[in-house]
């Protein structure tokens, strides 16, 4: 560890902490899943980045969106996005959450998934090799660095918008509005 | 002087148990032929952790975790650390057993207030788990208090540094054998890692804990992990002069614990029960029954 | 204050209840608490008075006697506040349902001859006091109808059998010594042979075991318990089943003395060593049995059945240690078998009478008062340090471990091992979990209710952090049975060979949980959020029952049901059946014809001119 490195420790433990300990949510959302398991094993190892998956949302800071989106996974999407404590980072991972990719006529394909929820950062690619997840984690590390990777406050600032498109696509959600009106600010 | 140890012990239980899980997911990592996280990977996590913003289901859920967190802190005021035990006089060794209760009681109040399904399977888990080894356990415990005569700790290690090891000693050799057989489900690892199994039931109790409950729940993992080692340690190995070479006993023992963990795959609850109840269970009753014979 | 009124005033006090009963509800209520509060007072009153005997009638000749020391004190005191505290229970359970001046009558009368059993001074009062609390209980046991009765009807006949045990001890006493005072008695048997006195132990044992419930002559208990009115349960499980207890100290230690009762038989197979296996057995087989069960209220029997084991282990080992140990843990299972039984009459009261563990679930955002008794209930249960029973349970196990008998430890140990699982499972089912949808208006218990629970939470936790209070009556206790005086502090007892102090243990937990939740605190406050709000894979939870309760154990279950039939109870169910059919078979003789009858009595003057012809006698 250098000397710039234990600055920003004392300085910011908290964002560093957040860099440094990226645990995924362990959600098989579409086929780009496939790339996740030797990323995460012997071949490239994503533990030494501190990237880990667990088992469940509320454990997680960060959401690989992994391939096609369709209309009954977004509900889970969504229910698992919310699910998870702030801050929280999402990537998109392949073309199809970015603009439908070769699901693009799809009647039941969600085209632009971040109308529904924010997303911080996209890996382009039909599909992207796992030293991309590398690449992207990275980048999100000097996201974070500049306050850049703001995908929840983004969401908590326009809920109203954000379910309202939801809403759109998926008809009447289960479940309650996770900001009431009143913490819009 | 106790004041003093009262706070330095519930610390080294910490920074040790804490470079522990470190050090497992390196060795671990090792094993596999990765090149794994660093060593302060747990820190960094907790860290992480304790800024972040969960969400709590009650009061109990809050409570719970307190609960379980503190029984662990005091239980290691309960175990003599090399010559540091500032609790030696309040109970001994049935203290020690009800204390090692709390941690998962406390966690199983918190988790059932979350009303997750998952949750309440892994704490069944548990329960039934903690069922299993305890008979052996217990039986090994009692033979150990019968052939030392006394229920506390301390004499029990004071006992072994003036004639030897206990797991070397012959009438409790084979209680040691049996206490090595089912210390990977006192320590919750595999293959007995029924609890917190993640693929299947979404790390089980721990399922709706976020943010700092994730992080007292680590915590807790990393003191139940150093106690059940040191209690090995004090109890079969003979504790230690100083704290070096506790130390080393107790990385000696974790080292070939997680070459153990390494190696086998998952049981299924019942048939971990049925494991524990089958050969360690027989062991420790044998050794029991040689220790009678010895005393009379 | 002479014990003579104080009967009375117990026994007067039932009828005089039952008649003001017949003028105004609340008249009855105010009397019957005003009467078990004045017998409380009665009896802390006489707290130290020792060996004062008193003549209060004659029988056929025999005197009557009544008595106190410091043993009856206790059991006494036992007895009264936890009457008392369960009257006050039944203020509200047992509002606007029928026969209830009956009810009180029964409660008080039960309550009245426990303490007539406790003061008696001779074994005549003792029997005639332990038949009226039989047949009182009877009554009380039966008070639901239906299923009660045959509960009912199997408990009269095992405690009828008991007695029937204890008339043939004291005839044989009689006929012996020409008396029946148990201070002239315990004099007189020190000439006895021994294997007179393993006769008289074993006789007066049966009794006593049947009403203590040590196996194998349990089984009237599950159903009783299961079967009778909440607020009676309290009674009838804290005290009324305790004087099983009350009488084997008495037959052991008082009337044939520790040295002789110790020392009856040889080796493996003294007495007191195989009573002590017995309570050994009693307590594995129905832990495990009750981690079974989906009843709270059969659930909470099973445990008293096996906590039972633990006071039968703890006298039965025969040291000044084991003896307190058995003596307090009598006293901490009435307290919070007691705060058990009422939460789990609060449950009923407000959802009207559900005690299916299956189909509560979340009460502790609706009832937090009951959690709270409940959930110290269970921890005294448990027995984790600092409540009540872990004080208790800590004397006995060092005992048994000091002694060498360290099979009856691992059986009394695995026996709290047991305990944790169906505790758990009876807080998780009850408060945990989520809400189902038709409990969502579930009130508060009322006052009269929690008045109660809230008095027994505060005992469990005072006897628990200061349980040098009672150990201290306890010891006196032991010491006028022969025994070593224990080092009784106020925090708990010291001795070379490990002591307990509970303060150190409480500063200790207490220092740490203020750590533990600044550290909590560090991070930021945590949101609340609803119970649907929960990990489902993504998916949206139901608003009703989402919840894992049925087969809670499943594993566990699978692989111990096969070995846990209650065959004690099939064994005897069969007996009875047996007995039955013969009775059916002989009655099958007197048809009711003439004619029959005519040709039996001709058949039997045949037979006899056959007998008179074939060998002409």
């Amino acid at each position: 560890m250098d000397r710039n490195q234990l600055i920003k420790w004392l300085k910011a433990p908290a964002k560093m902490g957040h860099k440094y300990s990226l645990h995924a949510v362990y959600f098989c959302t579409g086929c780009g899943i496939i790339e996740v398991p030797p990323s995460i094993t012997a071949r490239w190892d994503a533990e030494r980045f501190g990237v880990l998956p667990v088992a469940t949302p509320r454990q997680a800071n960060l959401f690989l969106i992994t391939g096609y989106v369709s209309v009954k996974t977004l509900r889970a999407i969504i229910r698992t996005y919310e699910q998870m404590p702030e801050p929280k980072y999402s990537v998109g991972f392949g073309s199809c959450p970015i603009n439908g990719g070769m699901y693009w006529d799809s009647y039941n394909t969600i085209k632009h998934l971040d109308k529904y929820i924010p997303i911080d950062g996209w890996i382009a690619g039909c599909m992207p090799r796992p030293e991309a997840i590398f690449v992207a984690v990275t980048h999100l590390w000097t996201l974070i660095d500049k306050d850049m990777a703001d995908g929840y406050k983004r969401y908590r600032d326009h809920y109203q918008a954000y379910r309202a498109n939801q809403e759109h696509a998926l008809g009447k959600l289960e479940w309650p509005p996770l900001f009431s009106n009143e913490t819009k600010s | 002087m106790q004041m003093i140890e009262m706070i330095l012990s519930p610390l080294l239980a910490l920074i040790i148990g804490i470079f522990f899980l470190g050090l497992s997911r390196k060795i671990m990592a090792r094993i596999q032929w990765r090149y794994g996280p660093p060593i302060t990977q747990p820190v960094i996590d907790v860290i992480r952790l304790f800024s972040q913003k969960s969400v709590s289901h009650g009061k109990l859920f809050n409570l719970g975790i307190i609960f379980s967190l503190a029984g662990s802190l005091v239980l290691v005021l309960f175990l003599p650390l090399a010559q540091i035990c500032p609790l030696s006089g309040s109970g001994g060794m049935l203290v020690i057993l009800y204390m090692m209760l709390l941690a998962p009681l406390g966690i199983a109040l918190s988790g059932g207030e979350s009303a997750n399904p998952n949750t309440s399977i892994g704490i069944s888990r548990k329960f039934i788990l903690a069922l299993g080894y305890e008979v052996p356990l217990l039986l090994i415990l009692l033979a150990l208090m019968t052939h030392y005569k006394t229920i506390s700790i301390v004499h029990i290690v004071s006992i072994q540094q003036n004639t030897g090891w206990a797991f070397v000693s012959l009438p409790l050799l084979l209680s040691g054998i049996a206490y090595v057989l089912i210390l990977p489900a006192i320590l919750g690892i595999r293959p007995f890692e029924v609890v917190q199994a993640s693929q299947e039931i979404s790390s089980g109790p721990m399922a709706e804990y976020g943010g700092p409950f994730l992080a007292l729940a680590t915590i807790q993992h990393a003191l139940s992990l150093f106690i059940g080692i040191a209690l090995f340690v004090n109890l079969f190995l003979g504790g230690a002069g100083n704290l070096l070479i506790f130390f080393l006993k107790m990385l000696v023992v974790f080292v070939l614990v997680l070459f153990v963990n390494a190696a086998l795959p998952r049981l299924r609850i019942e048939q971990a029960v049925k494991y524990l109840w089958r050969w360690p269970t027989l062991l420790a009753f044998i050794g029991m029954i040689i220790v009678l014979i010895v005393r009379r | 204050m002479s014990l003579e009124l104080l009967l009375i005033i117990a026994f007067g006090g039932a009828i005089v209840t039952y008649l003001l009963g017949k003028i105004s509800c609340r008249i009855r209520e105010g009397f019957a608490v005003l009467i078990s509060l004045s017998l409380v007072v009665m009896i802390a009153c006489l707290y130290g008075e020792n060996g004062t005997e008193s003549i209060y009638f004659h029988f056929l000749g025999l005197p009557l006697i009544m008595r106190t020391n410091m043993l009856s004190w206790f059991f006494a005191m036992a007895v009264s506040a936890l009457g008392a505290l369960s009257v006050i229970f039944s203020l509200n359970y047992m509002k606007n349902r029928e026969r209830t001046d009956f009810y009180y009558l029964m409660l008080l009368m039960v309550n009245a001859s426990m303490l007539g059993i406790i003061f008696s001074g001779d074994l005549i009062s003792f029997f005639i006091f332990w038949e009226m609390m039989s047949w009182s209980t009877f009554l009380l046991i039966s008070y639901n109808r239906g299923p009660a009765v045959a509960a009912g009807l199997k408990y009269i006949i095992m405690s009828i059998i008991g007695s029937m045990a204890m008339l043939v001890g004291v005839l044989s006493l009689y006929a012996t010594y020409e008396t029946l005072n148990m201070a002239t008695l315990a004099e007189l048997i020190g000439s006895a042979s021994s294997g007179y006195l393993l006769f008289l132990l074993i006789i007066f044992s049966i009794a006593f075991a049947i009403k203590n419930a040590l196996m194998p002559l349990h089984t009237w208990l599950p159903a009783a318990y299961a079967e009778a009115p909440t607020p009676f349960n309290g009674v009838l499980s804290g005290m009324l089943t305790r004087m099983g207890m009350y009488g084997f100290l008495l037959i052991m230690y008082v009337i044939v003395g520790a040295t002789r009762a110790l020392n009856l038989g040889s080796g493996l197979f003294k007495f007191h060593y195989i009573l002590a296996w017995l309570g050994a057995i009693t307590i594995v087989i129905p832990t495990f049995i009750a981690i079974l069960q989906d009843d709270a209220k059969k659930l909470l029997a099973w445990s008293a059945v096996g906590q039972g084991g633990y006071m039968i282990v703890g006298i039965a080992v025969g040291t000044n240690l084991g003896l307190s140990g058995g003596i307090f843990h009598t006293l901490n299972h009435a307290i919070y078998i007691v705060l058990l039984f009422m939460c789990v009459g609060a449950i009923q009261y407000r959802t009207g009478g559900e005690r299916d563990l299956n189909s509560l679930g979340g009460f502790i955002k609706k009832m937090p008062f009951t959690f709270i008794g409940t959930l110290l209930g269970i921890s005294g249960l448990v027995g984790i340090p600092l409540t009540n029973g872990f004080v208790s349970k800590w004397l006995i196990y060092k005992t048994l471990i000091l002694e060498g008998y360290p099979f009856l430890a691992f059986a009394a140990l695995i026996g709290t091992w047991g305990c944790i699982l169906y505790c758990y499972k009876f807080i998780h089912h009850i408060f945990l979990g989520q809400l189902p949808g038709k409990y969502q208006n579930v009130q508060k218990a009322p006052f009269s209710m929690l008045l109660p629970m809230i008095i027994l939470s505060f005992a469990i936790l005072f006897f628990g952090i200061l349980p040098g209070i009672p150990l201290k009556i306890i010891d006196t206790i032991g010491t006028s049975f022969g025994f070593k005086s224990m080092n009784v502090t106020i925090w708990g007892i010291a001795s070379e060979t490990g002591t307990l102090n509970t303060i150190n243990i409480f500063a200790a937990v207490l220092i740490v949980s203020i750590i533990a939740w600044l550290m909590l605190k560090i991070g930021p406050k945590a949101v609340s959020v609803a119970q649907e709000d929960t990990y489902a894979a993504g998916a949206a939870i139901p608003k009703d029952k989402y919840h894992y309760t049925v087969d809670f154990y499943n594993p566990l279950y699978r692989m111990i049901t096969p070995y846990l039939k209650d065959f004690i109870d099939a064994f005897y169910m069969k007996f009875a059946h047996w007995i039955q059919s013969l009775c059916n078979g002989t009655r099958r003789v007197y048809t009711g014809y003439v004619g029959n009858y005519v040709m039996y009595i001709v058949l039997f003057l045949a037979l006899l001119i056959f007998i008179r012809l074939k060998w002409s006698l």
